[in-house]
């Protein structure tokens, strides 16, 4: 059974036509990068997943149930967890209530808040501080550690490097490596590098569709195939 | 006494000659208010109960407004509702021939009845008008609440003329004679170490407190809070972790309603509020002071805002009753003087949050 699957899928943000016809699938145990240059509709083919940019065509379907129509925490109940762009930290509530948000209601409390901090040690050592005074880095920890404790089936990472420091981008990716073994991943990741180590498959988009697909064991970095669709 | 107050306390007369012979602005001598300790005592527990009577106001109004930015006009109209509903109560029960513990004992029962009753209006009005609007800019909320506000209050006019209860009573709203329901436990003053407290004010501040303990519990300490919370900050990010924040919202306008109508509760037995149709928008104003004076999305704001026109206010009303000025609302010019300083030195307020209300 495909675990994610979306079909012809088509998104505008007002009267811009952002996705133009998106197909993609992750299987149960993938880790799956969606490759492209900025702007070619990554983020918004996470955001229409979420329903947070409902498409208006297509069908985005989970463990073969349709999404499309539902409310964003519907999706999220449904066990589609998001670690977006710029992290979203709720930077005025503790590191800790950030983790409890993100509990679902019948979970239990205590395990999420053990699997969260054996993850990431860091974050029980300022489990009481507002989230937004930790750095970059331990955002971006904390917003891995949300989406881990919330009983997802699959997480939806987008630009988890983005502005960290080289040393910290090598525990996120560790980390993610880690999350992986136990949770689904769909990938929005620039560095090149590190979305080929992370990923089992990968998709190229170009101005809202996919144009290439592949096992990443076939591609390198220095790829022509991948470079002409990422290079500016 | 030293010669110097004995001076001052001439000038005193001086002055208030100089007030009857129609100068409008008397200054007189306020030493008296630092000399006395007991009298600075009363003025500051006056303070405090004035301070409570504002908080229950405006505690519901920044849930609606500090919080989830509904610029929320029929705030005082929930109050004038809560008001109605246990003023008549209390004339019903005879409240206040009955002894000090039953008749306290109705008050509690009313003010968690009024509550629940207008807590129940403020779902119906969130899911059949408010939540259609969030996305638009401010002005649709303002023009809607305002609607909302003008219907309820015409509509408690209507009720009011056609059971006549206003009759032999001012032209306008319904002044309950409260001293009939105000429990006789309640009444007058006492004297505690030559303190002197109305008999309301412990009962004001009390009520006050609990507020504040009340909805701190409710933000801080339970699950819908932290959702609150969530919500208020990223409600994108809040949906995508699995948090309804359609049904949060609808919780948190529900409570404010209730709080506000809680707080008309308390006002039916203030001789300065009472219960009466302009109710509505005496309510509003000193609410809306109090919650941007406060900042915007800072309960703790609003509960700082709340005890310095509370304190302000009561000084005002003593400055006025020793004749140090000689001319009425003064307090709730001062009121508005605090909001025209706030607005100037710091737009965001004591403790406004960044980003909120913006409607960026």
């Amino acid at each position: 059974m495909t675990l994610l699957e979306l079909d012809g899928v088509h998104t505008y943000y007002g009267e811009s036509h952002i996705l133009q016809g998106v197909d993609l699938t992750v299987e149960k145990g993938e880790v799956v990068a969606l490759l492209g240059r900025n702007g070619v509709g990554k983020t918004t083919t996470f955001r229409s997943i979420l329903q947070l940019t409902p498409p208006q065509e297509g069908s985005i379907r989970f463990r073969e149930e349709e999404l499309t129509g539902k409310d964003t925490y519907e999706v999220a109940d449904a066990g589609i967890g998001w670690i977006p762009e710029d992290r979203r930290m709720f930077s005025r509530l503790s590191v800790e209530e950030n983790i409890r948000a993100a509990v679902p209601n019948n979970a239990s409390m205590s395990d999420a808040l053990e699997l969260a901090y054996e993850t990431f040690p860091v974050l029980a050592e300022r489990a009481d501080q507002r989230a937004g005074d930790l750095s970059g880095g331990q955002q971006q920890m904390l917003a891995i550690a949300r989406g881990l404790v919330g009983g997802n089936d699959i997480l939806l990472v987008d630009e988890p490097s983005e502005g960290l420091a080289p040393k910290i981008v090598t525990d996120v990716g560790e980390a993610l490596l880690s999350a992986a073994e136990s949770v689904p991943i769909l990938l929005v990741e620039q560095k090149l590098g590190l979305a080929l180590d992370l990923a089992d498959r990968f998709y190229v988009m170009d101005h809202g569709t996919i144009v290439d697909s592949g096992e990443t064991s076939e591609v390198g970095v220095d790829d022509e195939r991948l470079r002409r669709y990422l290079s500016a | 006494m030293t010669a110097l107050t004995t001076a001052a306390l001439g000038s005193v007369e001086a002055s208030l000659a100089a007030g009857v012979s129609g100068v409008p602005l008397a200054v007189g001598d306020i030493s008296n208010l630092f000399t006395s300790p007991t009298e600075l005592a009363s003025v500051f527990i006056e303070g405090l109960a004035k301070a409570s009577l504002y908080l229950m106001i405006a505690s519901g109004l920044t849930l609606t407004f500090g919080l989830m930015d509904v610029i929320n006009f029929a705030h005082g109209a929930f109050t004038m509702y809560g008001a109605y509903i246990a003023g008549t109560a209390v004339l019903t029960v005879g409240v206040g021939s009955m002894g000090a513990v039953s008749s306290v004992g109705v008050f509690v029962l009313l003010i968690i009845g009024v509550f629940v009753l207008l807590a129940l209006l403020g779902v119906v009005f969130e899911v059949a008008l408010i939540r259609r609007l969030y996305e638009y800019p401010p002005i649709y909320m303002i023009l809607l609440t305002f609607g909302i506000s003008i219907t309820m209050e015409e509509l408690m006019r209507i009720i009011v003329d056609y059971w006549n209860v206003n009759s032999g009573r001012e032209a306008v709203g319904w002044s309950i004679p409260r001293e009939e329901t105000v429990p006789e436990v309640l009444q007058g003053t006492f004297d505690v170490a030559g303190i002197s407290i109305g008999g309301l004010h412990p009962f004001q501040i009390l009520l006050g407190v609990l507020t504040v303990a009340g909805i701190w519990y409710f933000l801080n300490e339970t699950r819908y809070g932290l959702f609150v919370r969530a919500g208020v900050e990223d409600d994108e990010m809040a949906r995508a972790l699995g948090i309804n924040i359609k049904r949060t919202f609808t919780v948190v306008f529900a409570i404010g309603s209730g709080l506000a109508g809680a707080a008309g509760v308390m006002l039916m037995w203030s001789p300065l509020w009472r219960v009466n149709v302009p109710l509505a928008l005496g309510v509003l104003l000193p609410a809306f002071v109090i919650v941007i004076v406060g900042g915007l999305g800072s309960f703790k704001g609003t509960v700082v805002a709340s005890v310095l026109v509370g304190m302000l206010d009561a000084l005002a009303t003593w400055a006025f009753q020793v004749k140090v000025v000689t001319f009425t609302d003064v307090d709730q010019l001062l009121i508005f003087a605090i909001l025209v300083v706030m607005l100037i030195l710091q737009p965001r307020g004591l403790f406004g949050v960044e980003g909120q209300g913006d409607h960026g």
